[in-house]
Order: C-alpha cells, then sequence, then structure tokens
C-alpha cells in the first residue's frame, strides 16, 4: 500500500472510530460514579425496593445439599471473593464505583478486591472449554436503549451464597435464610438501567444455574448515588483475627 | 430530640447485625454487656476494626477485652474516623459476648470521651431521595 493510501485509510478510520464513539457517548446514560446498595427489602424510598432472593427455591439434589453445606459452620473460605450476584445484591454496607469508558465498564465494590469488568465493545464470552473459571466469571454487555444488558458465564461456584448470607450465621439464631449456591453452570443476565431522575439504579438479575436450580429466578436490586462517599480499600486479609472457617477470634495481635 | 434519634439509630444499628463479611456465631447476640475501661490499642484495619479494651477484673487486675466491630470503610461512613480513639481513652463499650466465655465481643455502641455514642458501622441512615 502506497503512504498516501495507507494515510487515507488511517484518516478513514479514526474519523470512523471517533464518530462511533461520539456516537455511543451521547447515546448511553452515564452510570459513572459511586453507588451504595439498599440495604434488605424495607430500605429506603418504596419505588426503588429490593426484591427478595427465594426463600424457597426449586433446588435439584445437588443444590439442596450444597446449600446445606454453605449453611454449616465451614465457610466457603472467609476472604473468598464473592460471585457476581452477590456484588450486584447490595446490602447497605458497601458502596460500588463504576468507570464507564466506551468499550468497557468496571465496578469496584469495596468489599472484594477485585474490579468487575464488562466488556461492552461487541465481543463474545471465550469459548467453553477456553473460559477461565473465576469468581465473577465473564461479563460482556450491550446497551439497549437506556439498558445496559450484561451476560455472565465462566464462574467457579466457589464464592460464598448469591444471597450473601455468610455460613456460620445460621448458628446464631438470627439468620436462618436459605443459602442460594451458585456453580460453574451458573449463567446470569442482568438489565441495569438509572431510574429515579438518574439517582438510582436498577439491576435487575435474572439466574439460571440447572446444577442448582430447576427452575430460574430473578431479583430486582436497586443502588444509589452516593457523590459524597468514597470507596475504602479493603484489604480482607490484612488483619484476619479468626482462623480459616471464620470462626472463633483469636487472641489479640 | 437529637438525643432520642441518636438513641433510635443506635437501636437501629444494633438490631442488624449483618456484617457481610464472616458469621459473628461466635457472639451471643442475644446478651448484652456493659464494659468500662481504658483502650489499649485501636486496629483500624480491613477486614473489621478491633478495638483492646483494658477493664477491671473487680480483684484488683484488669482483662484486656477484644471489641470486634465492622470494616473501617462502614465505620468511616457512620461517624468514625481513624484518630475517634486512642490509647488511654476512657470509653462505656456495650457489646454482645463471645459464646467461649472468653474476653470478645461484638460491638453494639461505645461510648468515647467527647460524648458521642458509635456504633459498629451499620446501614447509614437513607438518604432523602430527590428522584
Amino acid at each position: 500500500m502506497r503512504p498516501s493510501a495507507a494515510s487515507a485509510a488511517l484518516a478513514a478510520a479514526l474519523a470512523f472510530g471517533s464518530f462511533t464513539l461520539g456516537a455511543q457517548k451521547a447515546a448511553v446514560p452515564d452510570i459513572w460514579g459511586v453507588w451504595m446498595g439498599m440495604a434488605g427489602v424495607t430500605d429506603g424510598d418504596p419505588r426503588f425496593r429490593n426484591t427478595p432472593y427465594p426463600a424457597a427455591p426449586d433446588f435439584t439434589d445437588w443444590g439442596a445439599a450444597e446449600s446445606k453445606r454453605l449453611a454449616s459452620s465451614i465457610t466457603p473460605g472467609e476472604c473468598n471473593p464473592w460471585a457476581p450476584v452477590t456484588f450486584m445484591g447490595g446490602s447497605g454496607l458497601f458502596p460500588i464505583q463504576i468507570l464507564q469508558g466506551p468499550n468497557l465498564i468496571v465496578m469496584h465494590h469495596e468489599a472484594i478486591t477485585q474490579p468487575r469488568r464488562i466488556y461492552t465493545d461487541g465481543r463474545p464470552h471465550p469459548p467453553a472449554e477456553d473460559l477461565l473459571p473465576s469468581f465473577l466469571g465473564h461479563s460482556t454487555g450491550r446497551w439497549e436503549g437506556d439498558t445496559l444488558v450484561v451476560d455472565t458465564v465462566g464462574t467457579n461456584g466457589r464464592a460464598r451464597p448469591l444471597n450473601g448470607y455468610i455460613s456460620g450465621a445460621v448458628n446464631s439464631g438470627v439468620d436462618n435464610a436459605v443459602r442460594l449456591p451458585s456453580s460453574e453452570q451458573l449463567h446470569v443476565v442482568e438489565r441495569i438501567r438509572l431510574v429515579g431522575g438518574g439517582q438510582y439504579l436498577e439491576d435487575v438479575i435474572a439466574v439460571e444455574d440447572p446444577k442448582v436450580y430447576r427452575t430460574p429466578w430473578s431479583v430486582k436490586r436497586y443502588w444509589q448515588r452516593r457523590p459524597d462517599i468514597d470507596v475504602q480499600e479493603y484489604a480482607c486479609a490484612d488483619n484476619s483475627r479468626r482462623d480459616a472457617e471464620g470462626q472463633n477470634p483469636g487472641a489479640p495481635r | 430530640m437529637k438525643l432520642s434519634s441518636l438513641c433510635l439509630a443506635v437501636l437501629l444499628i444494633a438490631a442488624q447485625p449483618a456484617f457481610a463479611h464472616h458469621s459473628f456465631a461466635n457472639f451471643d447476640l442475644t446478651k448484652e454487656i456493659t464494659l468500662v475501661g481504658t483502650v489499649k490499642e485501636v486496629q483500624f484495619k480491613n477486614p473489621h476494626v478491633w478495638l483492646q479494651v483494658m477493664v477491671p477484673d473487680g480483684k484488683g487486675g484488669q482483662t484486656e477485652w477484644s471489641i470486634e466491630a465492622g470494616a473501617p470503610g462502614m465505620l468511616i461512613r457512620t461517624g468514625w474516623k481513624p484518630s475517634t480513639l486512642k490509647g488511654g481513652d476512657k470509653v462505656t463499650v456495650v457489646t454482645h459476648p463471645a459464646r467461649s466465655g472468653e474476653p470478645n465481643g461484638s460491638l453494639i455502641r461505645v461510648t468515647i470521651p467527647d460524648g458521642r455514642t458509635l456504633g459498629p458501622g451499620g446501614p447509614p441512615a437513607a438518604l432523602k431521595t430527590d428522584g
């Protein structure tokens, strides 16, 4: 290719690139910022209220056994990261920070150290045999009008329950909710959009995991825009004074 | 008025021992005890903040209590700063004691030298919405 032709091609590519970038910027909602999950199912504005996790999920035999295992005093590792459903579930305790670029959205959750990356550049998931199983899985996103549709696969099934409940808490008598496990077959489709004049983020989370549940289920979770707070570091293992199972706080150290 | 809102806030926080990180099953959440003592050390670290408090044992000696609160980020969002308490500060701690009988507890609230009472970092009060 002659230099002039190459330059012309480059110029065309740049022009096309900036055109699509500009068009995308203008078209998609701005979800950049710090967000705090609404706690529970009774907190805050009733228009933006979390729906509850299923209390009696349609478990497979494996799922029922795994749910019981997670409710024992043996935890799935107190510093293990969360699964994507738990990540987006909110608790009212920890914020997330969303960084939004044209081809990638990154979410930082205060309570786990690794970022959640949602690729919005049009790429597909890797083929199943090349998916490296991970706690958060592989997420792709596309905008459908005002809604970000996020598809996640490739989880490792070793995260704590999807409803965030901590194993062992059942022994305290204050938390006997059924534990909602996940496996490497977890497939999550989220529909995320701004509501309430842009002050809330709504995430409709549809969960299917045929190894655990005979029937898919979904929850709706809300996050409130909080420009007044910062996301802090959360290095879980820094000063953990418990044993490997999250029990028995040790002597002073 | 202010005091009663504070008390209510404290009660609400105490009613939600949901720290999300790990189990608080080691603590008897049906029991509350009050400790009056002196701060030895504050470990304002992840995953949870610990207060080391020296409490007279009634026999002329002192017992070192380990009091567990929420994560540093949670505390910072509910009125705490890393500098809020330091060694030598006199405090009154209300805590759920360990089931084991060891001198450990889960923080319900602590009254600090400037008279304020702070919680374990529970959910912040819902902001007024404009949407």
